[in-house]
């Protein structure tokens, strides 16, 4: 039957169940249980809608009593005081027995004695329940009277009520201090205005609410918190979930479907004369880089509706450029030629701003500090440099902290360089603490990428894995995504998405790679390139785009794949070009 | 057991510093009448605050004892009138006296009342002991309550010594009597002794067992 994976018609499962509750056959669905023979057997059965069937829902284990009070009371919060008296009445469920009932009301009209007394004839069968509840109850007559001034009868409450409870004895404490000075009421206290120490009468009941079974109060909101529940289980299981502004209903479950996922060139950037061996969006969303075998780097614009185009052209590096890094405003960009130099771009003029050098060595990888003062790079004789915007070196850390190819990151909070220091291994290197600490892989790394909360690191591995590493506290292998193919090249991984809940990584066979990171289940491979894809950017600001780097020479922008009106000037159904001038 | 007696048989003590020894402490503890005696048998010399203050300072002491502690300031104040004013935690203990004298009388509103009139406003320093105190009230028989031990003699006995010793201090007289600060000098000394010795099978030095012995 496959009615349950069937993506296309989530539906008829609900409607099974109306049809039975409505006591019609919704649309002639093929679909009907076997169990009645024919569709007519439906219809024979008897209904449950009069009967006293104490479980209701298709597996029963939904008890008609609850759901019917939960109704009710749901009701009754909404304000339908009437249509909630009459499903009291119609079912013959009352909400609250006549004692509970009586209950609150007393406590709403300051009948303390009265509702104590009423208290113990509930029935609970806990004894420090009913102390419990009885000393919140008297606390409240205590607090009452001293705001009333009367402190003499606070006093006796409190000597011959509140104390013979022998409960809370500290609280009791605290009382007996609150009849001279009313800060030390304590928690009760906090919002209140003024000097008045009891909190109010709702406030009470509420509290009382929590500290009595539910069976016997039902908890306010409940089954709103029920419906809550669903829906928040729904969008976790939904591995397609990309927008914002998802509305979610409750007619159906929710599923995204592929059309919030990027999966569609949207363009073509032909830039470059050689193989474009990296692409970066700035922090921002509005800058992209590219980075090339051809020894320049590119710095394109993305305006409003999406379209990339060329805004400068940065030379000058005399090897290919091997890492690119945006600074934390994205209002300058560092580059790295491979084992040269590292050098600084100014991102509105495309100037170099300076060209960091180290005498004898060649420079590897470079990376921002957040704040945006320092800048940290990879040297060729293994070691790690930090310095200021000046050049002039602050720190370094000596010794195997990387390799000549690495990948170098700083966590956001300035205090973690993270690199590839042996061939298996990642260091995280505690810039304060002085303490350093690594994941161990059994099998070659070739590069990573650190999440935005800087609590994962996706590792890309020679044995055409991903693998996803939980690095807050202690180190664990949390997923690992499969299905890409690498056999000669680096080849690089991100996160993206909403919530970066999506990895996504180029792939030797031409094609880009995206899964879903929470289940590893891969998505879409996204053909289009015709070379070895060898980085992927996803847009922080627009989760609906993508960008690709390839040996084709070619960046490829990917976006939705339905025509989305809502964005200002759809576009057609064609691919644009991009050759350096604008769109073609 | 004792110290080997050949070990201090030699040392020699004058009687007269007996004597004295045994003075101060009667007159620390206002024992008027027999000071008297004491100066007339031993022929010593009468100490110089004697009869007058001593007297005053014994009424004092007593009225502090039974808790009529309202009383004791009085006199207090009669004879060094300064000195509550600077001993704020002594004039703080007092007052509480007389609060736990209402309060074991069951005369809630007087106390209550007495408490937010005398004792409120002593601070915030005193904020904390203050509502040890309020705590009492809060029970009908404030010697099961978890604050007993405010009820019970020993505090007030406790609250008479200081205001005994914060008197004498003001007289420019010792705060302690010389035997008692002999005695406390001679059961550190004999704690460290055995612990010297290092025998596991001494015992710590007991005055108790040895005034026994």
């Amino acid at each position: 039957m496959g009615g349950v994976e069937d993506e296309s018609e989530p539906a008829s499962k609900r409607m099974k169940l109306s049809s039975r509750v409505l006591r019609g056959l919704a649309n002639g669905s093929s679909r009907t249980e076997p169990a009645a023979g024919s569709s007519l057997g439906l219809m024979a059965r008897p209904l449950p809608i009069e009967g006293d069937e104490e479980v209701i829902g298709s597996k029963g284990v939904i008890k008609r009593v609850e759901f019917v009070r939960l109704i009710a009371k749901a009701l009754y919060s909404l304000g339908y005081e009437k249509s909630g008296a009459r499903l009291e009445e119609e079912s013959g469920i009352p909400l609250q027995s006549s004692v509970v009932n009586l209950f609150t009301q007393q406590i709403s009209d300051g009948l303390w004695d009265e509702s104590v007394v009423t208290l113990h004839k509930i029935g609970l069968s806990d004894e420090n329940l009913v102390k419990s509840a009885s000393f919140l109850i008297l606390e409240q007559k205590f607090l009452e009277l001293l705001d009333q001034e009367k402190a003499m009868d606070a006093l006796k409450t409190l000597r011959t009520e509140i104390t013979p409870l022998c409960i809370k004895n500290s609280r009791v404490r605290e009382l007996s201090s609150c009849i001279i000075s009313p800060s030390s009421c304590g928690l009760l206290n906090q919002n209140k205005r003024n000097s008045a120490r009891a909190r109010s009468r709702s406030e009470l009941l509420e509290e009382l609410q929590k500290l009595l079974p539910p069976a016997v109060i039902i908890p306010e909101r409940r089954l709103e918190h029920l419906v809550e529940q669903a829906l928040v289980l729904q969008t976790d299981a939904c591995m397609l979930h990309n927008s914002i502004d998802m509305e979610m209903s409750l007619y159906t479950d929710h599923q995204c479907g592929k059309e919030h996922i990027p999966c569609r060139t949207l363009q073509i950037l032909q830039s470059h004369n050689d193989e474009v061996w990296l692409v970066q969006f700035s922090h921002n969303g509005k800058y992209l880089a590219s980075a090339s075998n051809d020894r320049s780097a590119i710095i394109w614009e993305v305006d409003e509706n999406g379209s990339v185009s060329l805004k400068h052209k940065l030379t000058g590096h005399q090897k290919p450029i091997s890492s690119v890094c945006w600074s934390p405003d994205d209002r300058q960009l560092l580059t790295c030629g491979v084992g040269e130099t590292v050098r600084r771009w100014d991102v509105s003029s495309g100037e170099c701003l300076r060209v960091y050098e180290k005498v004898g060595h060649g420079l590897i990888s470079c990376a921002w500090f957040p704040d945006g003062k320092w800048i940290c790079y990879g040297v060729s004789d293994r070691s790690i440099c930090m310095c200021d915007l000046e050049g002039k070196e602050i720190e370094c850390w000596k010794g195997q902290r990387t390799l000549s190819i690495s990948d170098l990151e700083i966590t956001s909070d300035g205090k973690q360089i993270i690199s590839i220091c042996r061939e298996t291994a990642i260091l995280l290197l505690d810039r304060e603490a002085k303490y350093e600490r690594m994941i161990e892989e059994n099998q070659t790394i070739t590069s990573f990428s650190l999440s935005k909360d800087n609590r994962y690191l996706l590792v890309n591995l020679l044995n055409q894995e991903i693998h996803l590493w939980d690095i807050k506290g202690d180190f664990r292998l949390v997923a690992k995504y499969k299905g890409l193919k690498r056999s000669r090249f680096v080849i690089r991984s991100c996160f993206g998405g909403l919530k970066q809940a999506f990895v996504a990584s180029g792939s030797e066979d031409s094609q880009v790679y995206i899964w879903h990171k929470g289940s590893g289940e891969l998505i879409e491979p996204l053909p289009g390139h015709s070379g070895a894809v060898n980085c992927v950017s996803w847009n922080p600001a627009n989760h609906h785009m993508l960008a690709s780097a390839s040996d084709d020479r070619t960046i490829r922008i990917w976006g939705l794949n339905e025509l989305n009106t809502r964005h200002k000037g759809a576009r057609p159904n064609g691919v644009h070009y991009c050759n350096g001038n604008g769109t073609s | 057991m004792d110290v080997d007696p050949r070990q201090y048989e030699q040392v020699t003590i004058n009687e007269d510093d007996i004597h004295s020894v045994v003075l101060s402490y009667l007159v620390h503890n206002c024992f008027k009448e027999t000071v008297e005696s004491l100066t007339t048998c031993t022929g010593m010399k009468q100490p110089a605050s004697c009869c007058e203050d001593m007297e005053k300072r014994k009424r004092i002491f007593h009225f502090a004892a039974e808790g009529n502690a309202l009383k004791a300031i009085d006199l207090t104040e009669e004879l060094a009138p300064d000195l509550l004013k600077e001993n704020t935690d002594l004039h703080f203990n007092l007052l509480t006296l007389h609060f736990v004298e209402l309060v074991c009388s069951k005369s809630c509103t007087e106390a209550l009342e007495f408490a937010q009139s005398k004792l409120a406003p002593f601070g915030k320093e005193y904020v904390k002991k203050l509502e040890d105190f309020m705590a009492l009230l809060a029970y009908e028989e404030p010697e099961k309550s978890p604050m007993f031990h405010l009820v019970s003699p020993d505090y007030r006995q406790s609250v008479a010594d200081s205001l005994n010793r914060a008197i004498l201090a003001n007289a420019n007289q010792p705060s302690h009597s010389t035997l008692e600060r002999l005695i406390k000098q001679i059961v550190v000394v004999r704690q460290l002794l055995s612990q010297e010795h290092g025998k596991d099978t001494f015992l710590p030095f007991s005055l108790r067992d040895f005034l026994k012995s």
